[in-house]
C-alpha cells in the first residue's frame, strides 16, 4: 500500500456484508482510504475486493474474528487507520470497544462510549428517556422475585410482557394474560435471559395488543444539537426481526408525527448525543399513544429508507461529522418528501420454517428500474457463508407516495431473480400483495398471526 | 514460488490454477508428481500424503499450528497481503499464523532470534511471538525438522493463516 501523508485519514471498516461495502464506497467517494478486517470466510467477498486493503483477522466464527475487539483494534492501528466504522451488529454497541478505540487513538464513528453505555442497558435507557419527559410504557423497574412481578402486574393491568434487562432480539420476552401465566413466564424468561445474556434481571411492561414499531432517525453534533431525518414504520416483523421497513410512517396524524419526532430529538439532545442514532417507539394504535422502547446507538440496517426521503447520504454524514469536515444539517435544511420501502432479502427458506440456506448463488439478477435501489454484497458466484446473519441484500424502492412505492416494490420483487440458495422473496411478494399491507392495516404481530398461516397453507397445497 | 535447487517445478500460475480448480471441485485430496516435485492438497485438516512418514503425519495432525499444505493457503494470495506463496514439495511443513497480529522473531528487542534458517527444531521449539494488543502468544513449530524458510520480516503485521515458516521434517 502506498505511503500517505500522516494527515490523510484512513478508515478501518469493522464489519462485513452489505454495510461494509456501503461504508467503503461512501469513504472512497469522500477520498478516504479504507482497510477492511475480514474473517477467513470473507477473504474473497466483494467488500474485501473493493476495500483499499483487506486483512484477515481470524477464522470464520465471529468470536474469533469480527467480535474479537483486540484483533480488530490491533489490525486498525497496525494498518495505519485513524478512524473506525463499526457498522451495525458485531461490536457496534459495545461501550468497551468504543473505549478501546479511543485509548488507541482511533476515532470511533458513533456516540461516545458513555452514551453507548447509558442507552445500552434498557433500564438505564428508560431512566434517560423518563428524565427527558419521553413517554414510557407503563411498567416496572428491576423485578426482585415472582411475587414482586405479580404485585407490579396487578398495578399495570394484564396483559403484561416480561423483558430481559440486558437483552434484545425478543429473547426473554413472554406475554402473560393472568397471574398463572405470569408465574410460568417469569421462570422461563429468567432462564432464557441467564442463558442468552448471562444476566437474569427482568422487568415488566404493559403489553400492547395492536402495536406498531415506529422509530426516528437522528443525528447529533455531540454538543446538544440534534436533527431528525423523519420516522420509519418497521411493523412487518417475524420474531421481533424486521423484514420490511418504510418511511415515513403513514399511519400517523400530523400532530402525532410532530410529537414523536420532537420526543426523539429531546431524548438524544438531553445526552448530547453524537453521530447517528435511532429512537424506537411502540405505537398503540387503539389508544393512539407512543411509548419509548430503546435507543440504537449506531447506524441501522434500514437507514436507506430515511436517505431516500431526505436526500441525505447518512453514511457520508457519519464520516464527515467524525472527521469534522461536515456539520450537522439544521432541521430546516432536511426536506422530507416521497415514500420509501425496504425489503430485506434473506437466505432463508420460508417453506422450511425459515431454515437458513447458505450456499453458492448461481444466478443473481437484482431488480432495476425507476425508484429501485439494491444494497448488497453478493453477486453471481458468491458464497453465502453459514456463519453469519442471513441477510444477502436490501431492496429499496421509492415513490411519490406509499401506493406508488408499494406498486414498485411488488414489481421489483417479481423481477428479482436468485438461484442456488432459497430466499424469502416469495414471502415478501405475498406480504406486499396482501390487501392488509396495501391498506396499511398491519401490526407487529400481523406477519406471524395473519399472513404466515395463510402463506404456509397456500404453499403446501 | 518454485522450490529452489530442484529440477523444474510447476510454474506458479499453473499451481494457482490447480489450487483454484481443486477448491472448486468435490475432491477431498489431490496428489501430483511433476519432474520430481510432489504436491499434496487436502480439504481435511490432518490428512497427509502417502509419502509422508506415519510418525510425522501423527505429529502434524495432533498440532494445529503446523499443517500439511492446506489447500486454502497453498497458493491463493490473501487480499492485499505480501504473500510469497510458499509452495513446498517433499513434505515440507508450513507453519501459519494462528491469528492476526504483529510477528516477532525474538523474545524482546535486541535479543537473539528464537530460530534461524537451517536450525533444527522440535515440535515444542518456539519459533516466534504473535502480539495482539500487547498480549504475546508463543508459536511453536509443531513438528520436528529443520527451518528452511522464514517468510515474514520481524515486526510486521501478519494476518490469520498467513504462512510464516517452512520446516523440512526430514532435514
Amino acid at each position: 500500500m502506498a505511503d500517505l501523508s500522516p494527515n490523510q485519514p484512513r478508515l478501518f471498516v469493522a464489519n462485513r456484508g452489505e454495510i461494509a461495502l456501503r461504508v467503503i464506497r461512501a469513504a472512497h467517494a469522500l477520498g478516504i482510504e479504507t482497510v477492511l478486517g475480514v474473517s477467513a470466510a470473507d477473504r474473497d467477498s466483494p467488500a474485501a475486493r473493493e476495500a483499499g486493503r483487506a486483512v484477515v483477522l481470524g477464522p470464520a466464527p465471529s468470536r474469533d474474528s469480527y467480535l474479537n475487539m483486540d484483533l480488530v483494534v490491533h489490525a486498525a492501528v497496525a494498518t495505519g487507520c485513524t478512524l473506525l466504522h463499526p457498522g451495525y451488529g458485531f461490536l457496534s454497541e459495545r461501550p468497551d470497544f468504543a473505549e478501546l478505540c479511543a485509548a488507541e487513538g482511533l476515532t470511533f464513528i458513533g456516540p461516545r462510549a458513555e452514551t453507548v453505555r447509558a442507552v445500552g442497558d434498557k433500564i438505564s435507557a428508560k431512566a434517560v428517556a423518563d428524565a427527558a419527559k419521553v413517554p414510557l410504557t407503563p411498567g416496572s423497574g428491576k423485578l426482585l422475585s415472582v411475587e414482586h412481578a405479580l404485585e407490579v402486574a396487578q398495578g399495570i393491568g394484564y396483559p403484561v410482557i416480561t423483558k430481559a434487562s440486558a437483552g434484545g432480539g425478543g429473547r426473554g420476552m413472554i406475554v402473560a394474560r393472568d397471574a398463572d401465566e405470569l408465574r410460568r413466564a417469569f421462570d422461563q424468561a429468567s432462564t432464557t435471559a441467564r442463558e442468552a445474556f448471562g444476566d437474569d434481571t427482568l422487568y415488566l411492561e404493559a403489553y400492547v395488543e395492536r402495536a406498531r414499531h415506529l422509530e426516528v432517525q437522528l443525528f447529533g453534533d455531540g454538543e446538544g444539537r440534534v436533527s431528525h431525518f423523519g420516522e420509519r414504520d418497521c411493523s412487518i416483523q417475524r420474531r421481533y426481526q424486521k423484514m420490511i421497513e418504510e418511511a415515513p410512517a403513514s399511519i400517523l396524524t400530523d400532530d402525532l408525527r410532530a410529537g414523536l419526532r420532537a420526543a426523539a430529538v429531546d431524548l438524544l439532545a438531553s445526552i448530547n448525543y453524537r453521530n447517528a442514532g435511532t429512537v424506537e417507539f411502540l405505537y398503540d394504535e387503539v389508544r393512539q399513544k407512543f411509548y419509548f422502547m430503546e435507543v440504537n446507538a449506531r447506524i441501522q440496517v434500514e437507514h436507506p429508507v430515511s436517505e431516500q426521503i431526505s436526500s441525505h447520504d447518512l453514511i457520508k454524514l457519519q464520516l464527515g461529522l467524525a472527521l469534522g469536515t461536515a456539520t450537522l444539517p439544521r432541521q430546516d435544511d432536511i426536506a422530507l418528501a416521497g415514500h420509501a420501502i425496504e425489503a430485506r432479502i434473506l437466505a432463508e427458506d420460508p417453506d422450511r420454517n425459515f431454515m437458513p440456506c447458505p450456499g453458492r448463488i448461481t444466478r443473481w439478477v437484482p431488480a432495476t428500474g425507476p425508484g429501485v435501489r439494491v444494497d448488497s454484497a453478493v453477486q453471481e458466484g458468491s458464497v453465502v457463508p453459514p456463519f453469519y446473519d442471513s441477510m444477502v441484500a436490501k431492496l429499496i424502492v421509492t415513490g411519490a407516495d406509499r401506493a406508488q412505492a408499494v406498486a414498485r416494490l411488488s414489481d421489483a420483487l417479481r423481477r428479482f431473480k436468485v438461484e442456488g440458495i432459497a430466499t424469502n422473496i416469495p414471502l415478501l411478494q405475498a406480504i406486499v400483495d396482501h390487501p392488509d399491507y396495501r391498506a396499511n392495516a398491519v401490526s407487529t404481530k400481523w406477519l406471524e398471526d395473519t399472513l404466515l398461516p395463510a402463506f404456509q397453507t397456500e404453499r403446501s397445497e | 514460488m518454485t522450490d529452489k535447487g530442484k529440477s523444474p517445478a510447476l510454474p506458479s500460475d499453473d499451481l494457482q490454477a490447480l489450487v483454484e480448480q481443486f477448491n472448486a471441485s468435490h475432491w477431498r485430496t489431490l496428489e501430483l508428481e511433476f519432474h520430481g516435485s510432489r504436491l499434496f492438497l487436502s480439504k481435511d485438516a490432518g490428512t497427509s500424503p502417502a509419502w509422508v512418514g506415519a510418525a510425522a503425519a501423527t505429529t502434524v495432525s495432533s498440532l494445529p499450528a503446523a499443517r500439511q499444505l492446506p489447500a486454502q493457503t497453498a497458493a491463493v494470495p490473501l487480499p492485499g497481503a505480501p504473500v510469497s506463496g510458499p509452495i513446498v514439495a517433499e513434505g515440507h511443513v508450513i507453519v501459519n499464523a494462528p491469528s492476526l497480529g504483529t510477528f516477532y522473531r525474538s523474545p524482546k528487542p535486541g535479543a537473539a532470534a528464537f530460530t534461524q534458517i537451517g536450525e533444527a527444531v522440535d515440535a515444542d521449539t518456539e519459533l516466534c511471538l504473535i502480539e495482539v494488543m500487547k498480549l504475546f502468544t508463543t508459536l511453536r513449530a509443531g513438528v520436528k525438522g529443520k527451518v528452511v524458510k522464514i517468510l515474514v520480516e520481524d515486526g510486521v503485521m501478519v494476518e490469520y493463516d498467513q504462512p510464516l515458516f517452512v520446516i523440512d521434517p526430514n532435514g
